[in-house]
């Protein structure tokens, strides 16, 4: 938004300057000599650019550009004569006019060091920077995506973006600079148009299966640029919710002088990139038959089926091909922008409809945008922008991809009276996942108003007060209903869930800015006040036992059987004073200094609020004297260097409390309620507080052709939210405290190269980032905690997957020399086994682990290159991690071999008498499933992210209409992995236990070919 | 004008900043300081603490005993549907510190000390003109008496434990940790409770709303099953008497009776865990446990199984009407209408109102009944002055209703040891899938315990098994806490 209050200035410098053009040639009666008409356009889009300023070299004669981007010359000067052109956004060129009409290509100043970042309750020249701060725009804002962040993957250093799920409408988590909190939030703040927001999945808690991202309701499209802020100088004004990094969000304006109605559509289609590889009904038959066999020898080697029935089986049911299709994906856009230089406006709408590649899951998005911007007085600035989006999503049940992959080929979908197979038919019970995915309706809807407005009144020259006002009002209804036809309806005769949840957050924001330039000093000041509150409640009910499914869930008074209901309230208040002066002394040295107090209602009583101050320096060396001579090498270079404080309280609300719940209990008839504590009170509870250092450097080279930025940081966090383990003796299992400490260090590199410019240009863009993350100290003198399959250890990064080692197969004629290292009481042939870890002579599951990987890649990388020739551009970008390890939980379960589920195919190979497999156990019906090594997978991957092609039409061909670009693109399209499951993509989440596959729902690869209509 | 307005806009500002406290006053929970101040909240207080008899899932009297403690015994074993590893560790005894059900043990008894110890002390708190003093001396000596059966559950299974009696005062380590208490200690802790909740009042005076809760005849009862534990024969034939003699109870004619929900508090059940299906979490998961899965519209888990080797099924008599209620071989179909035979499967808590759906069976989970009363008194008199008339007709009592012969009638004049022997088998077989197998195996020591639990084929039982070790994770939390010398180093 701020952005444009440099727009806005410029549109006023001009308003200034043409009536002073205008009066310079009315006086006297003009020679001409020389009548020169143009038109000035994009270089890629070939879209008109009106308001463009043309001067004549050498002369003060200047004009600017139309509507349609056309401009007329009538002057004494005699061809030839040199043209200077320039605009915002643009790169100043000089063309030498020879007479007639001439087309000017104006070439987009992509990351360019006069660009304008939006940094907290600011802007700043980019030049001017003295913290870590980077830029997201241009192509990769255009991906088709169901929300922003998915578009921030590889897309600058420091920040990982990995699928939580790939669920239309699924969420993404994001790291920047690695996780720092192990059991607080960890996603960054985001701040859209000026107000802030933790993306929390909170919800009414109908829906399983994957959560809709809160992000999923704002329309991608509408996104002009995304200014990551990364270390504590650019997120410490931010203070106790900094500390993850902050991502400011800023969306698109109009434009004065440039009325313009825009089309832009795109239509696609999705797939799965691979199937995972499982047994057939053959395969599993004779499998099963082998299991059974193994547990009781006495009623022979064929208790499931006879090799005669096996033969007549076939492939049997594909349970994948049954559910996963290939599914189309659209977006439209229509926007209409324009005004002039006191008012401004965007109005857009957009649709946008994504079918999942499982059947029956989709997600669609409609909503529409208006940003106004307007100078009703001269000292006076008014902006709103306001943005209210509705979402849909059909979401795959949770369990679903499990079953999937585990039903038995050998089942069939429907049984032979035409019903649905209602489960698995042996041992493992688990409901038909073709039945589930068909029946079930899992359905959530969100309507989302976001909008902020602000007043910026300027008393003196360079002193301004601005009042901010923001809401976020989010109503989200789930619902759920089973039906009595599937396995999971049957106990229950049918099951319906409803739940609403209304959140509600408004700001206020009050700042004082002053901007002085005295000599060669020049410094601002900001100063402000601001609160914001945020309500939320949420409503559950619920009823079972209907006497048929016709009513769906929509009619819960019909069930039999009511289920408890449930009511929800929580809310927390936020007040904060922030200030931040920056200071430079003729554009050589740089200082800025920042202080947040932040006053939460989160924490103890003892301990509510808050102080976040940061300071930070830089050196533009390359604008020194004795610099100059290397100055047409080293165009431009500068040192940096911050220090801060920044805190995140993403612990939920009430936690310092010892707060009551509820139970029952019957006593005769009577239902009496109880309540007893959910937790000792902490009233020292406070904020996680990160401590970062950051060092870079930024040159640029070659007339800036080249551009590169290094950052490296240390990052330690302390008082660590941790949920301590505390004796069960004290009736509770763990207290929140601020309890240890966790690092990360790391190198950010990025590279920006023009390595064509002209007719034809190529850019490339390249990032890698480094980051190493190391637990320090955990709970109250603890070394180590254990979470499932993973491990908290001082020493350790965090998401340290824990397990044991396999040592290959148990063969005929060992038992007894190596039977104690298969965990099995009764040690057969065939077993898997173990390595003896601790040394005691035997293998336990318990005592016999260690850390066998971790989830967190070595680096991270992000490889875009840009080509455009006449009306052409393609742009490709790839997207790597390398190091990473995942967590196979799917192939988990697939290896136990137990012939009452499928298996993955490697079953093939298992360990027989007559085939005595070194890798591949045995089949049997009961094994105890043991986490080892072997499903610890290289999650290590290079892949297309993005390829687009696009066309714009030449003018002749498209008449009156100012631009016409069509294009095609493909996302995902190739990837280079080991990783056996559906997509490397893939995490769990959180920061104790990321990097597990397990049920999720994998990310599509797609094409899709749009046009973009400018009128 | 332009100072006004930088002036108003500053005013502003700090005026904005007294609107809104940062203080929590959440809208949807309760806080521990504002609440208990009155009847009605001492009364939630305890109500809270009986509903830590169970919770939803795996929890104490609801399915976590037999999981946790009765799969460890001759009797029973992990069923096919009881896939997870602690559980057939503990069924297999190859259970160590870090089970996760046996960790469950610990840790739910504790919660559930904590609440009642919450109840105690801040019903003591409260102002004198907000409750009555009976009131508040009949909540507290409820909570009394649900602490001292957690804490005798705790002793039994884990030897000396702490003896904590207040909520933690803070956070700081004085408060957490707390070291183990003798034995000795534990007990004579669960006897002043029981002794305090003697004067609960008689279940006769309980009002209709009122039903399930502990009554005075409870804590005599219980307290006379903690003499017994403690060989103290002459305070458990005693207190055993004084539950006989009160005439507040007797057995069902029908042994059936016992788990008809339409029987449930009756005149046998002195005190038991109260279940209610369809309420929200209130159905004994036990009877979907143990209903069988291979018949259609049945749904059963199958979890929990008969251990054949055992030979508990075996071991009854034809006519011994016990044997139909507790098991069951044959089932019809609700969907294909076909006769199932299968092998014995536990059926005591199996419910026909809710057929297809077990988890809400309504079936009450007896903690002690009036047969109960009649054999600890037959046993403690046979151990203070042998087997005497007395004692002989106390277990006939029982062995009558069941239908079976008298022993007085077929093994008149036995020895003291012959008899306890006979106590015991009945107790075996009156009790089937009621949680006290466990306890009686190795109330008798741990030679009786290994030689039974070897002869049923269970061959890796040990002495240390009539102890559950302490959980590992207790003792990597709470220096001060050491690990049971029995199990010191498995």
């Amino acid at each position: 938004m701020l952005r444009t209050n440099i727009l806005a200035w410029i549109a006023l410098s001009m308003l200034y300057l043409l009536p002073l053009l205008a009066t310079a040639q009315v006086p006297t009666t003009p020679l001409i000599n020389s009548h020169l008409t143009g038109r000035v356009v994009d270089a890629r889009t070939h879209e008109p650019l009106p308001g463009a300023i043309v001067n004549i070299k050498g002369t003060t004669h200047g004009v600017s550009t139309d509507a349609e981007g056309r401009f007329v010359f009538v002057t004494g000067q005699k061809f030839p004569y040199t043209l200077i052109i320039s605009y915002i956004g643009y790169r100043r060129i000089e063309v030498t006019a020879t007479g007639g009409h001439i087309e000017i290509p104006l070439e987009a100043t992509q990351s360019q060091l006069n660009d304008v970042v939006v940094v907290g309750y600011g802007t700043r020249k980019k030049s001017d920077l003295t913290g870590a701060i980077a830029s997201v725009s241009g192509p990769l804002l255009k991906q088709p995506v169901s929300s922003f962040d998915q578009a921030l993957k590889g897309a600058v250093p420091g920040v990982q973006v990995t699928q939580t799920s790939g669920q239309p409408g699924g969420g993404v988590s994001i790291r920047i600079r690695g996780g720092s909190s192990i059991q607080g939030g960890n996603e960054p703040l985001y701040v859209i148009d000026g107000f802030p927001i933790y993306n929390s999945t909170a919800s009414p808690g109908i829906l399983t299966g994957a959560p809709i991202n809160p992000l999923a309701g704002i329309n991608p499209a509408d996104i002009e640029s995304i200014d990551i802020l990364k270390d504590a100088s650019a997120t410490a004004i931010y203070g106790s919710r900094g500390a993850n990094g902050v991502v400011i969000v800023t969306t698109r304006k109009g434009k004065a002088d440039r009325n313009t109605v825009s089309y832009e559509g795109s239509y696609g289609v999705q797939s799965l990139r691979k199937k995972t590889d499982l047994l057939d009904a053959t395969d599993f038959a004779k499998l099963r038959n082998e299991a059974l066999y193994d547990a009781n020898p006495a009623k022979g080697p064929s208790q499931y089926l006879t090799p005669e029935q096996i033969s007549q089986l076939g492939k049997g049911t594909d349970w994948q091909d049954a559910v996963f299709r290939t599914a189309p994906v659209q977006n439209h856009q229509l926007s209409v922008s324009g005004g002039n230089t006191k008012t401004r406006y965007l109005l857009s709408g957009n649709y946008f409809d994504q079918q999942g590649i499982i059947r029956h899951t989709d997600f669609t998005r409609l909503g529409i945008r208006a940003n106004v911007d307007a100078q009703p007085l001269d000292r006076l600035k008014v902006s709103a922008s306001l943005s209210v989006n509705k979402s849909d999503a059909d979401v795959a049940p949770s369990g679903f991809i499990t079953s999937l992959l585990q039903m038995p080929p050998t089942a069939t979908i429907y049984d032979p009276n035409g019903g649905y197979t209602l489960r698995n038919p042996f041992e493992n019970i688990f409901a038909n996942p073709v039945a589930t995915i068909n029946e079930q309706e899992n359905k959530s809807t969100t309507n989302r108003l976001l909008g902020t407005a602000f007043a910026e009144y300027s008393l003196l020259d360079g002193l301004a007060v601005k009042v901010l006002f923001g809401a976020d009002v989010n109503n989200t209804s789930e619902k759920n209903y089973i039906p009595s036809t599937i396995y999971e309806g049957v106990q229950t005769k049918g099951s319906a869930a409803r739940g609403t949840y209304n959140a509600y957050s408004w700001l206020n924001e009050n700042t004082v800015t002053y901007t002085r330039s005295v000599a060669r000093h020049s410094f601002d000041v900001l100063a402000g006040f601001t609160q914001q509150e945020f309500k939320s409640d949420i409503v559950r009910a619920g009823a079972q036992n209907f006497v048929t499914d016709d009513l769906s869930y929509n009619s819960l008074q019909s069930g039999a059987t009511l289920v408890r209901p449930f009511a929800d309230a929580t809310n927390w208040v936020l007040h904060s004073y922030l200030a931040r002066v920056n200071y430079n002394y003729n554009s050589r040295y740089y200082f800025t200094a920042s202080i947040r107090t932040d006053g939460s209602s989160r924490f103890g009583k003892g301990n509510k609020w808050g102080y976040f101050p940061s300071a930070a320096a830089s050196w533009r060396i390359s604008n020194e004297t004795f610099f100059k001579g290397a100055t047409h090498v080293v165009n431009d270079l500068k040192l940096r260097a911050s220090f801060g404080t920044t805190g995140n309280l993403e612990i939920g609300e009430y936690q310092s409390l010892a707060t009551l719940y509820s139970l029952n209990y019957l006593f005769g008839k009577n239902m009496a309620t109880g309540f007893a504590p959910s937790r000792l009170a902490n009233d020292h509870l406070g904020w996680e507080k990160t401590y970062q250092y950051n060092a870079g450097v930024d040159a640029a080279f070659l007339n800036s052709r080249l551009l590169f930025t290094v950052d490296a940081y240390y990052k330690k966090t302390t008082n660590l939210l941790l949920n301590v383990e505390i004796p069960w003796t004290s009736g509770q299992t763990s207290s929140l405290q601020n309890f240890g400490s966790v690092s990360n260090k790391g190198i950010e590199l990025s590279l920006s190269s023009r390595n064509f410019t002209g007719a034809f240009t190529w850019n490339t863009d390249f990032n890698i980032s480094f980051n190493r993350n190391e637990v320090l100290k955990i709970g109250n003198g603890a070394q180590s905690y254990i979470s499932g399959n993973y491990i908290i250890q001082v020493g350790k990064p965090l998401g340290s997957f824990y397990g044991t080692v396999t040592d290959g197969i148990l063969q005929t004629g060992e038992e007894s020399a190596k039977g104690k290292y298969t965990g099995n009481a009764v040690p057969k042939a065939g077993d898997r086994l173990y390595k003896d870890i601790n040394g005691d002579g035997v293998f336990t599951t318990a005592n016999d682990r260690t850390i066998i990987g971790n989830a967190q890649p070595d680096f991270i990388l992000g490889l875009g290159n840009n080509f455009s020739w006449k009306g052409f551009s393609l742009s490709v970008f790839l997207q790597g991690s390398y190091g990473n390890k995942i967590l196979n939980s799917n192939q988990q379960s697939l290896e136990l071999f137990t012939g009452q589920q499928n298996a993955a195919a490697s079953a093939r190979d298992r360990w027989t008498p007559s085939h005595p497999s070194e890798t591949m156990p045995r089949a049997k019906l009961d094994p105890a499933p043991v986490f080892s090594d072997r499903f610890i997978e290289n999650g290590s991957f290079l892949r297309v992210k993005s390829v687009s092609l696009g066309y714009s039409l030449p003018k002749s061909a498209i008449g009156k209409i100012s631009a016409v670009n069509v294009f095609v693109s493909g996302q995902n399209l190739l990837t280079w992995t080991s990783y056996t499951g559906f997509d490397p993509e893939v995490t769990s989440g959180n920061n104790v236990s990321p990097g597990t596959d397990l049920g999720i729902y994998p990310v599509s690869r797609s094409v899709s070919a749009g046009v973009r209509v400018t009128l | 004008m332009q100072k006004m307005l930088l002036r108003y806009s500053v005013l502003l500002m700090l005026l904005w900043t007294s609107c809104t406290k940062l203080d929590e006053h959440p809208e949807s929970v309760l806080i521990t300081d504002n609440f208990y101040q009155n009847g009605d909240q001492a009364n939630a207080a305890v109500t809270a603490a009986y509903r830590k008899l169970y919770e939803s899932g795996q929890s104490l009297y609801n399915s976590l005993f037999q999981i946790g403690v009765e799969m460890a015994t001759d009797d029973y074993e992990a069923g096919p549907r009881a896939r997870n590893a602690h559980v057939r560790a503990i069924s297999g005894l190859t259970h160590d510190a870090s089970n996760d059900r046996m960790e469950q043990l610990w840790k739910q008894s504790y919660d559930a000390i904590n609440v009642s110890n919450i109840a105690i002390d801040r019903i003591a708190l409260i102002k004198k003109e907000n409750i009555t003093d009976a009131l508040r001396t009949r909540l507290t000596n409820e909570a009394k008496f649900l602490r001292a059966l957690h804490y005798f559950n705790l002793v039994r299974w884990f030897g000396a434990v702490p003896l904590v009696l207040h909520e933690p005062a803070s956070l700081s380590p004085e408060a957490l940790y707390v070291e183990k208490a003798p034995e000795a200690d534990v007990y004579a802790q669960i006897i002043s409770d029981l002794t305090a909740a003697e004067n609960l009042p008689a279940p006769a005076e309980y009002g209709a709303n009122d039903i399930g809760r502990a009554t005075g005849g409870a804590a005599k009862s219980l307290l006379a099953k903690v003499y017994l534990t403690r060989k103290d024969w002459t305070k458990a034939a005693a207190k055993s008497k004084e539950v006989i003699d009160s005439h507040w109870y007797g057995l069902f004619e029908n042994f059936a009776d016992v788990f008809n929900v339409a029987k449930k508090n009756g005149i046998e059940h002195i005190f038991s865990a109260q279940f209610q299906g369809n309420s929200g979490y209130q159905g004994n998961s036990l009877a979907s446990r143990s209903a069988p899965n291979e018949v259609p519209g049945i749904n059963g888990d199958y979890a929990d199984a008969l251990h054949k080797q055992g030979g508990l099924y075996e071991s009854f008599g034809e006519g011994d009407t016990r044997k139909a209620v507790t098991f069951i071989t044959q089932m019809l179909s609700p969907t294909d209408g076909k006769l199932y035979t299968f092998e014995p499967h536990l059926n005591k808590y199996y419910d026909p109102a809710v057929v297809g759906n077990q988890g809400e069976s309504s079936k009450n989970l007896p903690i002690i009944r009036y047969a109960e009363v009649l054999l600890i008194y037959a046993e403690a008199l046979n151990e203070l002055n042998g087997p005497a008339t007395e004692a002989y007709q106390a277990i006939d009592a029982v062995r009558q209703r069941a239908g079976v012969a008298r022993l007085q009638d077929i093994a008149p004049g036995l020895s003291v040891d012959n008899f306890r022997d006979s106590v015991f088998q009945e107790r075996r077989k009156e009790f089937v899938y009621e949680y006290q197998r466990w306890f009686d195996l190795v109330r008798r020591g741990p030679d009786y315990y290994v030689k039974v639990l070897k002869a049923a084929g269970k061959t890796l039982a040990a002495p240390r098994h009539i102890h559950f070790p302490t959980p590992q994770r207790e003792l990597n939390l709470n220096p001060k806490l050491k690990q049971d010398p029995l199990w010191v180093n498995y």
